[in-house]
């Protein structure tokens, strides 16, 4: 047996061996259904993960929009009335108002 | 394509060319086949592994340095594969590496040394530890420095120093016996 005492060199007769004992039959149809299987599989450059991650992007971007608005929106639509309008009271202090002597009719029942 | 190394065939198909890449799958996959079978001892799964380790190398070129060699890049990504692909098919995987084994030490066949020869390298094989086949594999078969064994299978080299010596032990046997029964 070759190389029996070194084992830092190859034993060429038993790796020869081994080697033709391993041996898978079939190459040819394993190497075409490998380059089918690697087309379907094609990574993707990067231009085209750009491309994809772009429209993500532009959907991404419009729904932070929507959202921001329609949160400001809100903010707004709940001050607005609260800055608009007054208490009764307030009204009826004010003597100037027009009709503030109908509020306190009213409110008295008119007796 | 011949004629064009494999760092350039790498670079090419890690652009996206699947011919660049179909070329690289037809210079290594007989070696990736039998890398596969010592981990799985299966042709099937064999393939079936060294498939999904060419799909993952071809979705990993970007990643690929080409300042390292190819062969032992690839190589160690289809042993990861046939490694993963034996985890996940433990139970199915136990019965013949057991049958086979069994025939290794019984088979009355052996007696009258009509067996070829690779099959009994085969079936000595499938008595031995996984990092044991395959690092007398990858040393004597295929030819790889132990250091780059020890890169691919994550191990000290000692350790695959000690593999081969252990491995090599006793398929030796089995070659001796066989050149003896033809001697005779």
């Amino acid at each position: 047996m070759s190389d029996q005492g070194n084992d830092l060199k190859r034993d060429i007769e038993l790796g020869t061996a081994l080697g033709a004992a391993l041996e898978m039959p079939h190459h040819g149809a394993f190497v075409t259904r490998m380059k089918a299987l690697a087309r379907q599989a094609r990574p993707r450059t990067w231009d085209e993960v750009l491309a994809g991650w772009f429209w993500q992007g532009v959907l991404t971007t419009s729904m932070v929009l929507v959202a921001v608005l329609v949160g400001l929106n809100h903010v707004d639509g709940d001050a607005t009335p609260l800055a608009g309008e007054e208490s009764v009271a307030v009204q009826l202090i004010d003597a100037q108002r027009p009709g503030a002597d109908v509020i306190l009719a009213s409110m008295t029942g008119a007796r | 394509m011949t004629g064009v190394d494999d760092s350039e065939l790498a670079a090419r198909a890690s652009r996206g060319d699947p011919d660049a890449f179909g070329e690289l799958v037809d210079r290594h996959a007989p070696m990736a086949r039998r890398v596969a079978y010592a981990v799985l001892e299966d042709q099937e799964d064999a393939d079936d592994a060294a498939q999904e380790g060419f799909l993952s190398a071809w979705q990993a070129l970007g990643r690929y340095d080409p300042k390292r060699a190819f062969r032992p890049w690839l190589m160690q990504i289809v042993v990861n594969a046939a490694r993963d692909l034996r985890r996940r098919r433990r139970v199915r995987a136990a019965e013949p590496l057991e049958y086979v084994a069994a025939a290794a030490r019984d088979d009355p066949a052996r007696e009258t040394g009509e067996i070829h020869l690779g099959e009994q390298l085969r079936n000595a094989l499938a008595t031995l530890p996984e990092r044991q086949r395959l690092a007398v594999v990858l040393f004597d078969a295929e030819g790889y420095p132990q250091a780059e064994i020890a890169r691919m299978l994550g191990i000290p080299e000692g350790t695959v120093k000690s593999d081969v010596f252990h491995g090599r032990r006793a398929l030796r046997k089995v070659l001796g016996s066989v050149k003896e029964e033809w001697d005779e």
